[in-house]
């Protein structure tokens, strides 16, 4: 009963290649996450490279952006910005820039990160509760300061006890939006999260390779949610908050109506 | 699409910190859980003895019994004695060596492990893969059911089955990619539960996940229930 494949494109909106030193990744490989998104039908999936999110930006973007070509139409590029290394960004061809203030132990609010407002690319950055660098009051802060940005704040803040806090401070801010995967994070949740903000305002991301995107997209597959809620969720908020940009040079329009037209078919590291 | 899905870790009643469904039956239904193992919220988060007195009232052949038995001396323990136990009629207990403060591999949680011969289910955040293949060395013949062993001690985890043969894992947050098949094509699927630890922990991922395991179908069909058929 639990195999029932998506009729709209399915986004996934948080994802990453390559390896991390915390723990045994048993297959971080692109080939691999394009075989489990014809497996469940997910159509694309933006990413960074975990080797960007770590010590070296540069490479780990050029990564991506190799990865990207190869596997024309299923994976975007969240280009990762390293404060410290002040990454060179370029505004084409990605889906917008990745922060991971933890890792970087630079919060989101820091003034280091002007580069990345003033490019005005949606951004995707780790959010954690309690966090003194990713706390979801320093995602409404910078929504405030920058209210044309569109601004994913990736797991919703991680943990259970925070997500209703988290929904409550991005509900005044229409270019916050919640993320929703990482392991902590339960159907039922997401369920809760689109009735507290608005499914208009909740977006499905894997964490993939990091974590199993069958898991991942599960949680969203099989949330109580109508299936308009659904719909949007899964890829409709993505597709419209990224717009043009999510079709890339090498995608056309069509091919977009659904899975199977494309092919056969994180926690994001925590320091 | 296995033919029977049994989840071999669910709770059941209310949790202190969320509001959560109490009664796990609707959301089996929902999502095509045949029957599962569970515990009383209140053996975890208040009395294990009036949560196991809630738990073996109920009445429902789907909901197989895992009460909860902290092992003590005369006094300090929950039962009395591992008789009582053994009248419960169970086919596994729980042990929650952190929340209740017992040594795992101590004189008498050996002695009562020994004396009960039942399986035990044991969340790996009530202990450690150190500590569990020490249990596993002083009684080899236990049947250890490993709850919520994650997916950032894999390669600790992968020691300890290959050194602990009568350790079964549940794969619910076993959530990394391809996790699973990768636990599967070294110990085999016999050894991997399907489990969720719902409502706390989430049921809708590892139910989709279980659906689309890159596994033959006898493979799927022995997490699905087979393997918990075996351990029990």
């Amino acid at each position: 009963m639990t195999r029932r494949l998506p009729q709209a494109p399915v986004l996934d909106a948080h994802g990453h290649i390559g390896t991390w030193p915390d723990f045994l990744i048993p297959d971080p490989s692109a080939e691999g996450l394009v075989a489990t998104m014809d497996r469940v039908g997910v159509t694309a999936m933006g990413v960074s490279h975990l080797l960007a999110v770590g010590p070296d930006a540069g490479r780990g973007n050029r990564l991506a952006m190799e990865t990207a070509a190869r596997f024309p139409g299923r994976f975007g590029v969240w280009q990762v910005y390293n404060p410290h290394h002040r990454t060179p960004l370029v505004s084409d061809g990605v889906w917008g820039v990745k922060l991971h203030p933890d890792v970087h132990q630079c919060p989101l609010d820091d003034p280091r990160y002007e580069p990345v407002w003033r490019l005005g690319l949606p951004v995707l950055a780790h959010g954690q509760t309690d966090s003194p660098w990713s706390d979801p009051a320093r995602f409404a802060a910078v929504a405030a300061r920058h209210p044309d940005v569109p601004l994913l704040m990736g797991h919703t803040g991680l943990w259970p006890y925070g997500f209703d806090r988290a929904a409550r401070l991005a509900a005044g801010h229409p270019n916050l939006h919640l993320e929703v995967c990482g392991s902590r994070m339960t159907g039922r949740w997401i369920a809760r999260l689109a009735a507290t903000i608005g499914a208009e305002r909740v977006l499905f991301g894997s964490d993939a390779c990091f974590l199993d995107l069958r898991t991942g997209y599960g949680r969203v597959a099989l949330a109580p949610l109508t299936e308009a809620d659904r719909a949007l969720i899964q890829g409709g908020n993505l597709a419209r908050l990224l717009g043009p940009r999510l079709l890339g040079p090498r995608l056309h329009g069509p091919r977009l109506h659904g899975p199977r037209l494309l092919g056969p078919a994180s926690e994001s590291p925590r320091p | 699409m296995p033919k029977s899905v049994v989840d071999a870790h669910r709770l059941i009643g209310p949790v202190p910190f969320d509001d959560l469904p109490a009664d796990p039956r609707p959301e089996m239904d929902r999502l095509g859980i045949d029957r599962a193992c569970v515990t009383h919220t209140l053996s975890l988060y208040s009395d294990p003895r009036e949560g196991n007195d809630a738990l073996l009232r109920l009445d429902d052949p789907r909901l197989v019994p895992v009460p909860v038995v902290v092992p003590g001396v005369p006094g300090a323990s929950a039962p009395s004695t591992p008789a009582e136990v053994l009248d419960w009629g169970v086919p596994m207990v729980r042990l929650c060596p952190e929340r209740h403060r017992f040594d795992l591999t101590g004189p008498v949680a050996l002695r009562w492990l020994a004396e009960l011969d039942l399986p035990v289910a044991i969340d790996l955040d009530e202990t450690s893969p150190a500590r569990l293949r020490t249990l596993a060395e002083r009684l080899p013949g236990l049947r250890i059911l490993l709850l919520n062993p994650g997916y950032r001690r894999l390669r600790a985890l992968a020691e300890l089955m290959a050194e602990a043969p009568r350790v079964w894992v549940e794969i619910g947050t076993v959530n990394t990619q391809r996790g699973v098949e990768w636990l599967a094509e070294r110990f085999g699927a016999g050894r991997l539960v399907f489990g969720t630890g719902a409502p706390v922990a989430d049921d809708c991922g590892p139910r989709f996940l279980l659906d689309h395991l890159d596994l033959t179908p006898a493979e799927i069909e022995l997490i699905a229930a087979g393997s918990l058929g075996r351990l029990l």
